[in-house]
């Protein structure tokens, strides 16, 4: 999922709504109606929005299940992973079981935390937030994801965990081999 | 707003004076923790240098003392608005307030001196593990943070249980006596929409409060010892229901202002109806249900909760968006009404509303979630519908409470400061949403080269809404005297 794609569908929709609200608010001066029809037809609006409300609200639902991002729905629709990652994380570092890993075939991470929470996030190299999952104490969290591309890739962590939350990183470097297997 | 008053002699005059203590000191609160966002925004542009340790401290201190203080405000408009049909005890309230303050104390105390700076949300384990506080700061926050939610449930309480005496019992005061055939002046019937919204709300935050209790207490416990370990998952989804409910509630809470000005603005009633009644019912329960959407990225969670939240969190704001926000605009629409501040920030409210909520749907989807989680997404959607939806619903209340009482007219300055403040403020927000998308992480007191240029362009609109708000800030101190003693005799203008 593109973020900037989120943002586009957010600007369209809330572009719509402030048009809306623009006409309501230059109108709200104007004279009261004095003649049948003239009102604003609330109950009429309300029948028309709310099947529509439901609908979309039902479709935005059905529509998200098969790209969900836990691990049954990744391996369905990726594979099963071919390389597995153990990341730990703690105050204020990540420990990875190994920092090279192939582009092009799913890849499972196995992240867990020593102390506090903690949040395991994978950027690209253009500083593009890719996916991401918590590393929690007492549990391990299982994350599979597919490299696009070779590259460096920085892992940031997006779980406030104390005064050098910010310098929380380290680098992936994904290899244009895929298929070298572990 | 068009509800019977309770008549004068069964009034207790001092209930609307501590509303206005409420009101006023959680507007000084949001000013004071506004300039702490604005040290934060600047430090992010790189335009000033704040320590690390400072800034975390600072960023504790701004969350829960904005979400603190937006609170009591709303508290304090809501016991206003309540007290005009159901008699409420100035005991009662001044109770609540001096408990709910002795709390916000001790945060301010643990954050300043004690150098807590665990964040707003707590999260356990890290307020006893930050390495650079004391386990006595963190006890501290703790405590406040416990005296905050003893003063808000007994609030809550309160306010419930007097609308249930007065309406003789909770279903007829959540609006079930509407479904009956009863006269208008029958007491089971709500007198007004805010009656209804009051014992919704209300009975929410006595279920928050519990949950806040049973978040802190056992953290408490471990803290000194008595409870050998908690589990991290569970004590994360208590924290969240409780975050999540205590954020919602204050947009709920300043819902019932909307109700109240624009009934009286407009000059259209706007009565208890079975639609408000359906409407705030199923606020009452669907509020409850999309705390996990928090949760998403805890991948060894049930995978139901995300998938049952997920659904949930498309539905929440239907009925609101019904019945509320297309209620308010379709009385607004042509009602031949005078633009006045009050009801500018109403309008404002509005879109902030909606314009944060559609933020919020679309992070509330897994997928989306995914690249939204933890940026500067999530604080741009909820400073839209904090800053620009309850929080301005609650200044609007304030202004009109105050300019009532104290009798005194507005000037066209006014306005304009009040109009400043949506363009301040949707500018500010709009930079929140852009660094969303580009990635950038929340609380990050250091911000890359390539991320500095949207906290820049927001500290301009930050300084603008400061202005605004300064604006207004004055207009209400300057009429606080006279208002006071309007306040203990009830005369409304």
């Amino acid at each position: 999922m593109n973020a900037w794609l989120v943002f586009a569908a957010f600007a369209v929709v809330a572009g719509i709504w402030t048009v809306a609200w623009i006409w309501i608010v230059t109108h709200a001066r104007s004279p009261v109606p004095t003649k049948a029809g003239e009102e604003f037809d609330l109950a009429g609006a309300r029948r028309i929005l709310l099947p529509l409300l439901c609908t979309v609200a039902f479709v935005l639902f059905v529509t998200s299940l098969p790209r969900l991002p836990y691990v049954h729905a990744r391996v369905r629709r990726l594979g099963a992973p071919v390389a597995h990652v153990a990341v730990t994380g703690l105050q204020w570092t990540w420990q990875l079981d190994r920092d090279t890993l192939p582009a092009g075939v799913p890849v499972e991470f196995a992240v867990t935390s020593r102390d506090v929470n903690h949040g395991f996030a994978i950027y690209d190299s253009v500083g593009r937030l890719l996916t991401q999952v918590q590393a929690m104490p007492n549990y391990t969290n299982r994350l599979v994801y597919r490299f696009p591309a070779p590259g460096s890739y920085v892992i940031r962590c997006l779980e406030y965990c104390g005064i050098a939350h910010h310098v929380m990183q380290t680098t992936l470097v994904v290899t244009g081999a895929a298929g070298a297997h572990p | 707003m068009s509800a019977a008053p309770v008549p004068e002699g069964v009034r207790d005059g001092g209930a609307l004076r501590a509303a206005l203590a409420y009101l006023v000191t959680g507007f000084a609160t949001f000013l004071l923790m506004g300039l702490l966002g604005l040290h934060m925004r600047l430090d992010q542009g790189g335009l000033m240098t704040v320590s690390p340790t400072w800034f975390y401290r600072i960023m504790t201190l701004h969350g829960s003392g904005m979400v603190a203080g937006t609170m009591l405000a709303t508290m304090g408009g809501l016991a206003a608005a309540v007290e005009r049909t159901v008699r409420l005890s100035a005991r009662a309230l001044w109770t609540a307030f001096l408990v709910y303050m002795l709390g916000m104390g001790f945060i301010v105390l643990a954050t300043t001196l004690g150098g807590f700076a665990a964040g707003w949300t707590v999260l356990y384990p890290l307020p006893a593990l930050g390495r650079v506080w004391t386990l006595w700061a963190a006890v501290a926050a703790f405590v406040g943070y416990l005296f905050v939610t003893l003063g808000f449930t007994f609030y809550c309480f309160h306010i419930a249980w007097q609308i249930a005496v007065e309406r003789h019992g909770l279903g007829n005061a959540l609006g079930w006596s509407l479904w009956r055939k009863t006269e208008p002046s029958d007491p089971r019937r709500p007198r007004s929409a805010v009656e209804i919204i009051a014992t919704v709300v209300t009975l929410q935050g006595v279920f928050t409060g519990l949950v806040g209790a049973a978040y802190v207490v056992p953290v408490l416990l471990k803290d000194a010892g008595l409870v050998a370990a908690l589990d991290p998952l569970l004590e994360k989804n208590l924290a969240y229901l409780f975050g999540h409910q205590l954020a919602n509630l204050n947009i709920y809470f300043a819902a019932a202002f909307v109700y109240a000005l624009v009934a009286e603005h407009t000059g259209r009633p706007w009565p208890a109806s079975r639609h408000v009644a359906v409407a705030w019912n199923l606020v009452l329960l669907l509020v409850l249900l999309p705390w996990p959407h928090h949760l998403y990225q805890d991948f060894a969670q049930p995978a139901f909760m995300p998938i049952a939240a997920e659904a949930v969190s498309f539905l929440v704001g239907i009925p609101s968006f019904l019945v509320t926000i297309f209620g308010a605009l379709g009385r607004i629409h042509r009602s031949g009404m005078r633009w006045s501040v009050p009801m500018i920030l109403v309008a404002l409210g509005l879109w902030g509303w909606v314009t944060g909520g559609l933020g919020a749907v679309l992070d509330s989807v897994i997928q989306v979630n995914q690249v939204t989680h933890n940026t500067l997404w999530v604080p741009a959607h909820f400073h839209t519908y904090y800053l620009l939806g309850a929080a301005a619903f609650t200044w609007a209340y304030l202004y009109d409470l105050v300019t009532r009482l104290a009798g005194v007219p507005e000037d066209r300055a006014s306005r304009v400061a009040a109009w400043l403040y949506g363009v301040g403020g949707a500018g500010f927000v709009l930079m929140f949403f852009l660094s969303g998308a580009a990635g950038v992480p929340r609380r990050y007191a250091a911000h890359l080269p390539q991320w500095q240029p949207f906290a820049r362009i927001a500290v301009p609109f930050v300084v603008l809404l400061s202005l605004a708000l300064a604006w207004l800030a004055v207009d209400v101190v300057t009429r606080l005297r006279p208002a006071w003693v309007g306040a203990g005799t009830g005369t409304r203008n």
